[in-house]
């Protein structure tokens, strides 16, 4: 095999896959190294694929060309406690329509399928391909090595697109080896086994419509949220649990799922469902503060290894932010090889285009919304505080009732506080 | 409808490497004060023996996440890196 690239990109992940397509159409020869016996074995999301736009030039009907689950036409929110749930629903016919909002997608088969378009527009794909090391000639990064046979790699650009670790990047010198355990969460899900006519009928779904939940207050006051996300004949059930939270706690991710998944307004959405798969991921929920530097010479960060991701409660983005970085690294790199300078003061172009689109601009915009999700009360008090309310609302036991506003303040006063309520209610405006 | 990870082997794939591919130096453990490992791990791969004062860890059914590599607070691996090509976990379905 000859070892001499025009660029390498490592991983095989969405970032990394983009931004092979994008030089590999642009006629560069790009190495495209994937650690999975194929791509997309090694990565594991929640399970919501929001819509592409970075894509949409390659593929312009990409609903018709991606393998993709369902798409979603209904969205809600759960605040939850032991015994009682209070959903908000958004459920759209606009999101029936084309181009799709956002799908359910498996990992292992929407991957492998960017990643052969890669190969199809004449990237090489090495799969089996854990990287060890970066080669640098002064400061300038040249290649890579591998940890199978310790064999080298040579290009004068490197795209780190190796995930949310990202020991490229690291190796390189972008970015410390030390992570702040609060900047990262860890997410854990089952993949359940259900007939699609069930889902359909519990979940109020026809042909290939889908239905994502995000749930707060599961997760026994750890600071995180729980999904429910309907994929074709199967359901990804699942939480995300932020480290530095987890880590003061007694009960492990697992302890948390089983009782998330045996509550019982969850237990009957899941009822007759089979256990196919466990899994684990790491999600960088820091924001624009742990972006580490993205570019150097000779070598581009991007995706999870760039840190971006924006969670806001809501929405949780990611692979969006990484296909656009990826396609816009791989761009950067092509302007690169037409003026035949692979230094910083070529690559911060990257930084420069970036800037321009939704991914530095929302990561500036949600900039403060880490901080904010970092309260405790949003996991512990609010769901106790919205169900008591509703229960209290709701509940008819012969005696005279309040006025609403009374039992609103009332409940407020008892679970949160008044004070606190207010400060959260300034900290969720300025951060959202 | 619940995760045994006594039976992690039947519901997730892997193709376990006889290499480690992380090595804890587990006297580092004994004087950790935290060993956040223990809970955040989604794997049960780290147990502390109280009695005994000892860490024990297993690398076979890592699901490769970092979490360890994170919350860990006593530097105490003496490698950490994720599997040679081809070994460790396998997802099919996520």
């Amino acid at each position: 095999m000859n070892r001499n690239f025009d660029a390498i990109v490592v991983g095989a992940g969405p970032a990394g896959s983009s931004a092979a397509l994008t030089m590999a159409r642009a006629g560069l020869k790009v190495a495209l190294l994937e650690r999975g016996a194929f791509p997309g074995e090694k990565n594991m999301f929640g399970g919501v694929l929001h819509r592409l736009t970075a894509l949409e030039d390659i593929f312009p009907d990409f609903w018709n060309q991606a393998p993709l689950e369902r798409h979603i036409v209904k969205k809600a929110l759960t605040f939850m406690t032991g015994e009682s749930s209070f959903n908000v629903n958004f459920d759209t016919e606009v999101s029936d329509r084309t181009p799709y909002n956002g799908y359910t997608v498996s990992r292992p088969k929407f991957d492998r399928w960017l990643a052969d378009e890669a190969v199809k527009a004449g990237a090489t794909l090495l799969n089996r391909s854990t990287v060890d090391n970066v080669v640098k000639e002064g400061k300038q990064v040249v290649g890579v090595t591998l940890l199978r046979d310790g064999s080298e790699l040579r290009a004068p650009i490197v795209i780190a697109a190796d995930g949310v670790l990202s020991f490229t990047a690291q190796k390189a010198g972008l970015r410390r080896a030390q992570f702040n355990p609060s900047h990262l969460a860890v997410g854990v899900k089952a993949l359940i086994d259900m007939p699609k006519e069930v889902i359909d009928d519990r979940f109020g779904l026809v042909r290939d419509q889908g239905a994502s939940n995000e749930i707060v207050g599961c997760t026994s006051g750890v600071r995180g949220g729980g999904f429910l996300y309907t994929n074709y004949d199967s359901l990804s059930v699942g939480l995300v649990l932020h480290l530095s939270s987890l880590s003061q706690g007694t009960k492990t991710p697992y302890d948390l799922l089983n009782e998330f998944m045996a509550q019982p307004q969850m237990a009957k959405l899941l009822r007759g469902g089979q256990l196919q798969e466990y899994s684990a991921h790491l999600v960088p929920e820091g924001g624009l503060e742990m972006v580490p530097q993205i570019d150097g010479d000779g070598i581009l960060v991007a995706g999870d290894a760039a840190g971006m991701c924006i969670v806001t409660g809501l929405n949780l983005e990611g692979i969006n932010l990484a296909t656009q970085s990826g396609v816009i690294a791989g761009q950067t790199a092509i302007k690169a090889h037409q003026e035949g300078n692979f230094t910083r003061f070529v690559l911060r172009d990257y930084r420069k285009l970036l800037e321009k689109t939704y991914v530095i601009k929302d990561l500036r915009l949600y900039r403060r919304t880490p901080q904010m999700l970092h309260n405790d009360r949003i996991y512990r008090q609010y769901p106790e505080f919205v169900c008591g309310l509703m229960d209290e609302i709701y509940r008819i036991d012969g005696t005279p009732k309040q006025s609403m506003t009374k039992m609103l303040l009332g409940a407020a006063r008892k679970t949160i506080g008044l004070k606190n309520l207010m400060a959260d209610v300034y900290a969720g405006w300025r951060a959202l | 409808m619940k995760i045994n990870l006594d039976e992690i082997f039947d519901y997730t794939s892997f193709s376990v490497d006889r290499e480690a591919h992380i090595v804890l130096e587990s006297d580092q453990c004994t004087s950790c004060d935290q060993r956040a490992c223990v809970v955040c791990c989604p794997a049960r791969c780290y147990s502390w023996d109280e009695e005994a004062r000892k860490m024990t860890f297993v690398h076979d059914g890592c699901l490769e996440c970092g979490t360890c590599y994170v919350v860990c607070r006593k530097e105490a691996f003496s490698r950490w890196r994720y599997p040679r090509g081809g070994f460790g976990v396998s997802f099919r379905m996520t």
